[in-house]
């Protein structure tokens, strides 16, 4: 599972990192409120990531009907989780609702772009090496 | 208790966040239990690559469930805002967008589990091809997820647009006609998608040398097969943005709401079996690089037969709307 907890950390770290830089640029620029809730989306985002990795191992194993259960399980525990920096910004102007949104898919489009610049600049664009 | 607007635009709200996010989180989930349980026999076919095999699901899964967070956005904003309105044609709007959104989901979540499965399973096949798998698993994801956005689109356009110059009737049902527009017709297009990218993720594995070929005609069918959604997409545009005079008679506003079940329902099974025709062109030209245009020809036409019958649901839908 080592290498699991590396696809995490790298993917997470990535998302912050990118989440951060646009956040301070956008925060100089004098969008606070959208740089505020960019940073809290993607916090969000990560710790979602974090627990579906965390919980992989339970849905495996199983029969695929309890994998199923076991997948909804995980959804709704981390959905309830990621309702939290919503809330917030439709309970507060400190935080912009829309940049929470695009927060809360930065893993999401760290996987992407990630996968789409390997697949037409990486050196790996025909690669036959296995891995992620 | 005092039953003004105010009261039935909580009501709605409630009632709808909670549908929105219950149907939102079922087929991720659905797509998820798959992805998991191709995740067992690939890793009992190659426990060597186990490592892989993780990664590739959790990834998978992480793309997959991105329609449902859609949902939850929704559902969010349905739950913690405080809507003001003067016509209860707003009422039938909060309800539409819940639905919109919620149904949307559901077909992005299973489809985007189908490719995530097959990826799992083609790298216990052919764990050098891990990379390309990925890859392809992602950018099929990717297109699963387009049914979900444009429920996305209509269910914002229904919760932020000011109603409040529309008279009641037959304006309520446009708007809830338009959410189930959107919502019904992208469970096809979101299944039928995922059964592409699935059997390009299995054809890849068992026959590396076609991925290019494979690849493009997936993109293609994919494409394709995300027609009913947008046919719905249309549709909901059309009631929500076509001024409808004020009437008495019940029917206009029926017709309507006939429209928006007529285009939701019936694009439903064309978005599955234009996507199970497709998947039947991609896996055979992954075995059969050769017969790459005979293939084609007679996917792109099995496609146009099943596209049909949403256009007939789409003639019926404009007849409700511009004739009856």
């Amino acid at each position: 599972m080592e290498s699991l907890r590396q696809t995490q950390k790298r993917y997470c770290s990535r998302a912050m990192i990118a989440a951060i830089f646009i956040g301070i640029a956008l925060m100089l620029l004098g969008f606070i409120p959208i740089a505020k809730g960019l940073i809290i989306g993607a916090i969000f985002s990560t710790i979602n990531f974090v627990i579906m990795g965390e919980t992989l191992a339970s849905r495996l194993n199983k029969s695929r009907k309890k994998s199923t259960f076991a997948a909804l399980g995980s959804i709704s525990v981390r959905f309830a989780i990621m309702a939290i920096p919503i809330v917030i910004a439709i309970r507060s102007d400190k935080f912009n609702i829309f940049a929470v949104f695009a927060g809360l898919f930065a893993v999401q489009a760290i996987i992407m772009s990630e996968h789409i610049y390997k697949h037409f600049f990486g050196a790996g664009k025909n690669s036959i090496k296995g891995g992620v | 208790m005092e039953y003004d607007i105010n009261f039935w635009l909580k009501i709605a709200a409630v009632s709808s966040g909670g549908i929105c996010m219950g149907l939102g989180a079922m087929g991720a989930a659905i797509g998820e239990g798959y992805t998991a349980a191709m995740a067992n026999e690939a890793i009992s076919r190659n426990p060597n690559n186990s490592g892989e095999i993780f990664k590739s699901m959790l990834v998978g899964q992480a793309i997959a469930e991105s329609a449902s967070i859609f949902a939850l956005v929704v559902a969010m904003i349905l739950l913690f805002t405080n809507f003001e309105a003067t016509s209860f044609v707003m009422v039938w709007a909060l309800l539409g967008a819940g639905l919109a959104m919620g149904f949307g989901a559901i077909g992005s979540g299973v489809g985007s589990g189908f490719p995530a499965g097959a990826a799992c399973l083609g790298m216990s096949r052919q764990p050098a091809m891990g990379n390309k798998l990925t890859t392809n698993m992602l950018i099929g994801s990717a297109v699963c997820q387009t049914p979900s956005i444009f429920s996305l689109v209509i269910a914002f356009i229904l919760l932020f647009t000011n109603f409040d110059l529309r008279p009641l009737w037959p304006n309520w049902a446009a708007v809830f006609g338009a959410g189930l527009a959107a919502g019904l017709s992208a469970i096809g297009s979101g299944i039928g998608g995922g059964i592409v990218a699935k059997e390009n993720c299995e054809g890849i594995s068992r026959s590396p040398e076609s991925a290019g070929t494979a690849t493009n005609i997936m993109l293609l069918g994919q494409a394709i097969t995300q027609t009913p959604a947008i046919l719905g997409l249309l549709v909901a545009f059309i009631l929500i943005f076509r001024v409808y005079p004020e009437t008495e008679l019940i029917s206009p506003a029926f017709a309507l709401l006939g429209s928006g079940l007529c285009i939701g329902i019936g694009a439903i099974g064309p978005g599955i079996g234009e996507g199970i025709a497709s998947s039947g062109g991609v896996k055979w030209i992954s075995r059969n690089l050769k017969h790459t245009g005979d293939i084609t020809r007679l996917m792109l036409v099995g496609m146009a037969v099943a596209e049909s019958t949403a256009i007939y649901a789409l003639v019926i839908a404009l007849v409700l709307i511009f004739v009856v």
